[in-house]
């Protein structure tokens, strides 16, 4: 089975966007595997981080056959979790996953996204998301509180400029 | 004092046998009978676990199990532990852990980071019941 959910992340203009006519706004799709070993020895996001342009689609899909995951952005309405996402950004929840699943989120607030897989966050199953860059105006960069979070998921995290350096950061290259 | 302690343990074995013989035969097909319960039924995991096959637990025995692993014809294959290594650091064990079946050709033991229902990073101790169980929990 396979499921489409489309959530948008966004402020009361990335609701105005979304009642435009989709022939006015070509947004542009980027692919987030979640992946696994066969043995589940290790999991991650790939790409585990990656800047985008504003109004772009992030779709998440499960590429694991022998684990369900989620996409859960750090927030408190989310499970009282810090929030690790811009001002003004709505937080997202997948939900759980099987393989070959899929969950689309649309982010349009600049800044710093931090997400996390619900079963796998304490071994480090975490992705960052850049949208826009730091000099834009109504930036947000990377919250500052990490007491709430396992010391496994903050080593994950690849740093913003890596991610603004290289657009796209593979997890292999941060381990 | 010797001899009455040895008769007492030879009258256990003789009750305690056919018991254990009698919850084999019983957990040999799928479905077990209740307590256990599929786990994909309870949890958002894969029915068929690639490497795992069908598994079916006793939820007041987890997070260790027994966990029985049945191949997609319904015949149990394996019997599988999962025992979170932070509790294991912390001095935890777990004693006594039922088998699905007596007969076990070989064992595998390997590291997971984690998945619905046992969250923690954990071992998984994986009894095959015979040569060709693994081939068959594979796919």
């Amino acid at each position: 089975m396979r499921t489409r959910r489309h959530i948008l992340a966004a402020g009361g203009g990335g609701l105005a966007t979304l009642a435009m006519p989709s022939l006015l706004r070509a947004q542009q799709v980027e692919v987030i595997e979640m992946r696994g070993t066969p043995r589940g020895e290790r999991i991650w996001y790939n790409p585990i981080g990656l800047a985008i342009t504003p109004g772009t689609i992030l779709h998440f899909v499960n590429r694991d056959p022998v684990n369900s995951h989620t996409a859960t952005a750090y927030h408190p309405e989310l499970f009282d979790r810090p929030a690790r996402i811009p001002d003004g950004a709505a937080p997202w929840n997948s939900d759980f996953l099987l393989p070959d699943e899929s969950f689309e989120v649309t982010l349009e607030v600049p800044g710093v996204y931090d997400y996390y897989c619900l079963p796998h966050e304490m071994a480090g199953m975490v992705g960052r998301i850049v949208v826009s860059r730091p000099s834009d105006l109504g930036w947000h960069g990377v919250a500052q509180d990490t007491d709430d979070l396992p010391e496994a998921a903050l080593r994950a995290f690849p740093t913003v400029e890596a991610i603004l350096d290289q657009s796209r950061i593979d997890p292999e290259e941060t381990r | 004092m010797t001899k009455a302690f040895a008769l007492a343990a030879g009258l256990l074995a003789a009750t305690a046998l056919p018991a254990l013989a009698h919850d084999e035969e019983a957990l040999r097909q799928s479905p077990p009978p209740a307590p256990f319960i599929q786990v994909s039924d309870a949890l958002p995991l894969p029915e068929f676990i690639p490497g795992l096959g069908t598994l079916f637990v006793d939820p007041a025995t987890l997070p260790a199990g027994p966990f029985l692993a049945y191949d997609r014809d319904g015949n149990l294959s394996a019997t599988v532990y999962m025992t979170p290594l932070e509790e294991l650091a912390n001095g935890i064990s777990y004693d006594d852990l039922h088998v699905g079946a007596h007969n076990v050709s070989s064992v595998d033991i390997y590291y997971n980071a984690g998945h619905p229902g046992v969250e923690a990073p954990h071992a998984h101790v994986v009894l095959f019941h015979d040569d060709e169980a693994r081939g068959r929990l594979a796919e």
